[in-house]
């Protein structure tokens, strides 16, 4: 026999919002758009799901492994939930808006559902706030697509925040030009990925004095910076680094209340990145609240591009609750014109449907903070159970 | 970045506890009385350094509080990191210390009757269900792990299974429990670990750690 399922049960990693937090999420992400929007970033609305082929397409292809399929009972196609937005918002820039101008600048809200959680965000179904900046190659465009998400995070009342930038280029184009095998190369990338120096040492023979002392050279931008002009690098991964000298400066004089670091190997989750790269974190933050930067956007002829995405929930969970707004409870004698005034002045209004004894008993009840007994406005008394 | 917030550093009861104390004293970390105590009811203990607190936990514990952030940095084997193999992990710096290897055990008779090339499958008894699993998949082999929390070497004497994988320091546990090493897994140390976004939203004050520890660790 199957055990009867509890009514409150979700499947794993799934939630409701329930009051005040759903209201507090749309809020949030009503916040950010409007940021994205008054920079010039018009928004799109992808569907739901969409076909495989399309959605798992050059930057899409690694969400392949984290996206929910199923049968088109239609096309007889296999349709994809979507798992990530970028993907998506790559293939209208590449299709339907290919001759819009460029730089084409695109934002998005939405929510996406991945097949696994993990390890720091076990749900399954989580909000995406983004930009993208399509057909733009300069340096400008890296600081325009930091700055933007900053500022969107900024607005939200995030504190300490922190950028930290990366190069994903830097490694492969370093074990290339010490003529590393590709599996050399991906043990590399293993030790480096956990920071493991000992491992590094052991794996990344001619590479390894290069490689260990760019694996040192992570931390605070202008210590990393003087760190990194001081080795000696090939040629592809020094104009890489002369790059990030620009986009550190620039940022600097643009958002002087950001604090930028550097970790040159940072590589988790930048696999199909192709320049200058980023992560935001937040004091008490436990993940990153975004992530975003340099690809190769549009099917058949490619173009430059970037963008980034914020994590709507991981950024919910770090910003300062938001005020609970004033909520009034009008008993059902007041007049209706009494209800909108109350509202034009910010009040939230809970009307009463029956009349009732004890109005302030009543309004407590209802979780109001005031009351309108004989026509003015009552404060109540917090606390005190009604 | 000035924070209030005190660091966390997580250290493993037990084995490797006896020889990262004197690696905290040459790194000027001197714990408040009580911590050296075993028995001690009190988990977490003040330190010399008013930015720094000591917590004392279960050896695999240390790299779940540090991969999700509870504590900012640890002392763990890479036996455990690699168990785990949590993304939110960077090892830095190799201590040195609790070194032994990791390896598969087998009674001594099977050991010289047995062909390894021809296994399809093996039921292993271990703490370490998922480097067991890959070990022997590299190889080709299934693996049917059976975790324990402990006393591994008697599970092949009852019949629950013809293997183990555990650590080995000297091999007199499975010598006396009549068990030999049949082939090494990894070699083991302990590692100073640090919480990635702990690393990137405090890199002056984590940093300055690692160093220290650097020193300390090189000096010895």
């Amino acid at each position: 026999m199957i055990e009867p399922l509890h009514p409150a049960l979700l499947p794993l990693g799934l939630r409701d919002l329930l009051p005040p937090d759903a209201a507090a999420e749309a809020r949030a992400v009503a916040a950010m758009m409007a940021v994205l929007e008054s920079h010039g970033y018009q928004r799109v609305k992808p569907p739901l799901v969409e076909f495989e082929e399309s959605l798992f397409s050059g930057a899409g292809a690694a969400m392949a492994k984290e996206t929910f399929r199923l049968m088109d009972p239609v096309s007889q196609r296999m349709i994809g939930l979507r798992a990530d937005m970028t993907p998506q918002v790559a293939r209208i820039a590449a299709t339907r808006l290919r001759k819009a101008p460029r730089p084409l600048r695109l934002s998005y809200a939405g929510q996406v559902l991945r097949v696994k959680g993990s390890q720091l965000r076990p749900e399954r179904q989580v909000g995406q706030v983004g930009a993208e900046l399509i057909g733009a190659d300069g340096v400008a465009a890296d600081v325009e697509a930091i700055a933007l998400a900053a500022e969107a995070l900024l607005a939200l009342g995030v504190v300490g925040l922190s950028v930290d930038l990366t190069l994903p280029p830097l490694v492969p184009a370093i074990c290339a030009a010490h003529a590393l095998t590709a599996a050399e190369a991906e043990a590399v990338r293993a030790a480096l990925d956990h920071k493991d120096a000992a491992r590094l040492a052991e794996v990344a023979g001619p590479a390894a004095p290069l490689l260990g002392r760019l694996l040192a050279a992570a931390g605070a931008a202008p210590r990393a910076l003087a760190a990194l002009a001081a080795l000696d690098m090939p040629e592809a991964a020094a104009a890489e680094r002369a790059r990030l000298a620009a986009v550190v400066r620039l940022l600097a004089a643009r958002a002087p209340e950001l604090s930028i670091t550097i970790d040159p190997v940072e590589n988790r989750g930048f696999e199909y990145h192709s320049g200058i790269s980023f992560s935001f974190f937040a004091k008490g933050a436990r993940a990153e609240l975004g992530r975003g930067g340099r690809y190769i956007a549009g099917n058949g002829h490619s173009e430059p591009a970037t963008g980034f995405t914020l994590y709507t929930d991981t950024v919910l969970a770090v910003i300062p609750d938001p005020e609970q707004a004033r909520r009034i409870f009008v008993p059902p004698d007041a007049s209706a014109a009494e209800g909108q005034r109350l509202r034009s002045e910010g009040w939230v209004t809970v009307a009463g449907l029956e009349t009732v004894a004890d109005i302030a008993a009543e309004a407590k009840r209802l979780d109001c903070s005031h009351a309108l007994i004989g026509g003015s406005i009552i404060a109540l008394a917090a606390g005190a159970e009604g | 970045m000035p924070s209030n917030e005190k660091l966390v550093l997580a250290l493993p009861k037990g084995r490797i506890l006896g020889e990262v104390v004197p690696l905290l004293r040459r790194a000027g970390i001197v714990a408040e009385p009580g911590f050296a105590e075993e028995e001690a009811r009190q988990l977490r203990f003040a330190t010399s350094h008013a930015g720094l607190d000591l917590i004392r936990v279960r050896s695999f514990d240390v790299a779940t509080f540090v991969a999700f952030g509870a504590a900012h940095l640890g002392v763990a084997g890479n036996d455990i990191l690699m168990e785990f193999d949590y993304p939110e992990i960077y090892a830095p710096l190799d201590l040195g210390i609790g070194r032994c290897r990791l390896a598969v055990a087998a009674p001594a008779e099977d050991a010289t009757r047995e062909d390894p090339a021809r296994w399809s499958h093996v039921r292993v008894a271990t703490k370490y269900p998922d480097i067991t699993r890959r070990h022997f998949a590299a190889r080709g082999v299934q693996a049917e792990c059976i975790k324990l929390n402990g006393a591994m070497e008697l599970a092949p004497a009852l019949g629950l299974c013809r293997y183990i994988v555990d650590l080995v320091q000297t091999g007199s546990t499975l010598r006396a429990n009549g068990l030999v090493e049949i082939e090494p897994v990894a070699e083991v140390s302990a590692r100073l670990i640090v919480n990635r976004a702990a690393l990137k939203t405090r890199p002056e004050e984590v940093s300055s750690w690692i160093e220290r520890f650097r020193e300390v660790a090189n000096a010895a």
